[in-house]
């Protein structure tokens, strides 16, 4: 039983990062019409723009959650680079396309490999870490419910929490977020409306490589940071979307919580006898994806935006 | 109607052929002035022949149905992997088959994962499919890592046998192999040359074979539902077709392609390693079809050159030292940036079909008037 909560509460994180993933993933898809094989590469870039803004500010002194303010402003810079170079892409390379959503998904794959190569040509392979200590388990936890959950672990659950509710209050209370519901729902109706989608789009761009490159961020102080590290994920991501239903904001953060738990409840998989190890988690993540665009094309939360 | 006659060709045509031919003699040069070991050329040469097959096999499926796949790498893997395991010396389950009967192996695991993805995928929207299909190959590509008991995992399969290794004349060569006109030695041929000499023959026969069988098919009934259906899917329903039955049907004949390229891939190398399955494979393949001319076999050909001038190229350059940046990143910003251009300057790519799609017999009036 403790196992189950200790996989549940791994779960937890993960979904946390997938989520921040999959919200990005879902507006590009419902708003610009394309599926955006960049994303995951966009989360990567994320990562390494907070790496070396931490090697500037990572000196800052106080803690929130056990880890230091210079880290939060490092994330704040990864987000706001990942943003600038998705809109610098849009601009010039999708918008200037005169193609179908098929060309554009092919373009991004192009553009993620230049993502891609621009990191791995100037930070190499080499595995790296934030340079912060990581602390045990927090005590209160892991004497009652047996569970070992870090305050790292915590802080990541936190702060994507908090950054998922700034987007619902942004989608919901602002104008802002009324057009951008509008220009997801139907752009021509939207434009008909008076509202300039060109902008809505730009907005769209901004908001989903900053929570993209939130997410890499935590899944690089998760587990570590690489090149690949978004390539890797951003399958799973997709299958967050897909279950959630593409287009769906709200769907997509149902989805990744789904999938992220789904995706670290593997190991009962081999806990109840069957050969499946932890190295076939993104493998179930597909299979589930699989299941639900044959039965569910939708998703489970397909009609809500 | 002139641009279509047999026989004359335009003048990007041309351009692309000349382009070839200095590329062929500068080639050429080299290995006379001893800058390129002749076996490396031949190597080279049976390495852009691999690709052109991989071309090949993705054009039936992207090129002539719009199917899009991104499992290429795994279906090549799975025609290597099958060869592999069943002719290598290291291979953990038998080894020591001869290479023409595991060629049918790699196949035969080829065409049960085409079935396998293609059932669940092949009805879905075309970017769900090209979702599925790049997570279905991962799951590949996670398989062979880890269920080492099987495939030897990360460390890759070594001792694969050429694949004339147990064939009568061609099997017992003594090398240097001397090769007499009349009675007088005229050659005197090292061992790798002659064995990437085999490889060559071997790989032209093959892209021959399935060029003139793909060229037939697209000709037929057969290949023009696939392009109403790449065109318009609802159409081609409307009309009657199975468009599913037909999809599958080019989904695993592209497939088999693929895997052939894989076998022949095994046999050349020597070695297999997960990492040739990683999914920049795909892409390279994508590269070289969306470049030559989608749904155009001859635009496949060039892609397969171009594909094999990135890797090399990228090689010798980094070798040299002229470039600040690894030989891999280089490969990955190429790639990148050729998959953008094209997209933007040329979609269409560099040699569309054209002819491919006529029968010759209703071209260049004559016969027919």
């Amino acid at each position: 039983m403790a196992q189950i909560l200790q996989y549940l509460a791994n779960g937890l994180v993960f979904s946390s990062i997938i989520i921040l993933g999959s919200i990005g993933l879902s507006l590009v898809y419902s708003i610009a019409d394309f599926a955006n094989f960049a994303h995951g590469d966009t989360m990567t870039l994320g990562a390494y723009g907070a790496f070396v803004a931490f090697g500037v500010f990572g000196g800052l002194g106080g803690t929130i959650l056990g880890l230091p303010i210079g880290f939060f402003l490092s994330l704040a810079v990864g987000m706001a680079i990942a943003a600038v170079v998705a809109v610098l892409t849009h601009i010039f390379v999708y918008k200037p396309l005169d193609t179908d959503s098929i060309g554009l998904l092919i373009t991004s794959i192009g553009v993620a490999f230049v993502y891609r190569a621009v990191l791995q040509g100037t930070f190499g392979t080499d595995f790296l870490q934030y340079d912060i200590r990581r602390s045990g388990p927090i005590p209160v936890l892991l004497d009652t419910l047996d569970v070992a959950v870090t305050q790292r672990d915590v802080a990541i659950i936190v702060s994507a929490a908090v950054l998922v509710a700034a987007l619902h209050l942004l989608l919901q209370r602002t104008t802002l977020g009324r057009k951008m519901r509008a220009t997801a729902d139907n752009p021509d109706l939207a434009r008909v409306s008076g509202i300039r989608t060109d902008r809505v789009i730009l907005v769209m761009w901004v908001v989903g490589s900053a929570l993209a490159a939130a997410g890499g961020v935590f899944l690089a102080l998760y587990s570590q940071l690489d090149p690949r590290i978004g390539f890797e994920i951003l399958l799973v991501v997709f299958a967050a979307v897909i279950l959630g239903g593409i287009g769906s904001v709200y769907g997509a953060m149902l989805g990744g919580l789904l999938i992220g738990m789904l995706h670290e409840l593997t190991p009962l998989l081999s806990d109840i006898g069957l050969p499946i190890g932890t190295a076939y988690a993104p493998a179930v993540a597909f299979v589930i994806m699989v299941a639900v665009l044959l039965v569910r094309p939708r998703g489970i939360a397909g009609d809500m935006t | 109607m002139s641009t279509l006659d047999v026989g004359t060709y335009s003048p990007r045509e041309k351009g692309v052929a000349g382009l070839l031919g200095a590329l062929a003699a500068l080639l050429l040069l080299a290995v006379i002035t001893g800058v390129l070991a002749p076996a490396y050329l031949l190597y080279l040469v049976g390495l852009s022949a691999m690709y052109m097959l991989l071309s090949m096999g993705l054009n039936v499926q992207w090129g002539y149905g719009g199917m899009i796949n991104f499992s290429v790498a795994a279906f090549f893997g799975l025609g290597a992997y099958g060869t592999a395991l069943l002719t290598a010396s290291g291979s953990p389950i038998s080894g020591g088959v001869s290479p023409v009967i595991a060629l049918f192996g790699g196949l035969g695991l080829a065409a049960v994962l085409a079935v396998i993805i293609g059932y669940p995928t092949l009805k879905l929207r075309d970017d769900y499919l090209a979702i599925a299909s790049l997570g279905l190959a991962e799951v590949v590509r996670i398989f062979i890592l880890n269920e080492s008991q099987w495939t030897a995992g990360s460390a890759g399969l070594t001792g694969i046998p050429l694949f004339f290794s147990d064939w009568p004349v061609l099997g017992d060569l003594t090398y240097p192999y001397i090769f007499y006109v009349g009675g007088t030695p005229l050659f005197n041929m090292s061992q790798s040359v002659v064995t990437s000499a085999l490889n060559v023959v071997l790989v032209t026969v093959i892209v021959a074979a399935v060029y003139l069988f793909l060229r037939r098919i697209h000709q037929s009934p057969w290949g023009r539902v696939l392009r109403t259906i790449r065109t318009d899917e609802d159409l081609a329903e409307t009309l009657g077709k199975d468009t599913f039955a037909f999809k599958m049907q080019a989904f695993v004949i592209g497939s088999l392609i693929m895997a052939l390229a894989g076998v022949f891939y095994s046999h050349l190398v020597l070695f297999v390693s997960p990492s040739d399955l990683q999914p920049i494979t795909t892409f390279y393949v994508w590269v070289a079809v969306i470049l030559g001319g989608t749904g155009s076999d001859r635009g496949a050909m060039l892609g397969g050159f171009t594909i094999v001038a990135i890797q090399q190229g990228t090689r010798f350059m980094t070798d040299t030292g002229a470039l600040p940046i690894g030989a891999a990143p280089l490969r990955l910003m190429l790639v990148g940036l050729l998959i953008i251009f094209i997209v933007r300057l040329r979609p269409e790519g560099i040699l569309p079909p054209e002819r491919e799609l006529i029968w010759p017999d209703s071209l260049g009036g004559g016969r027919d008037e």
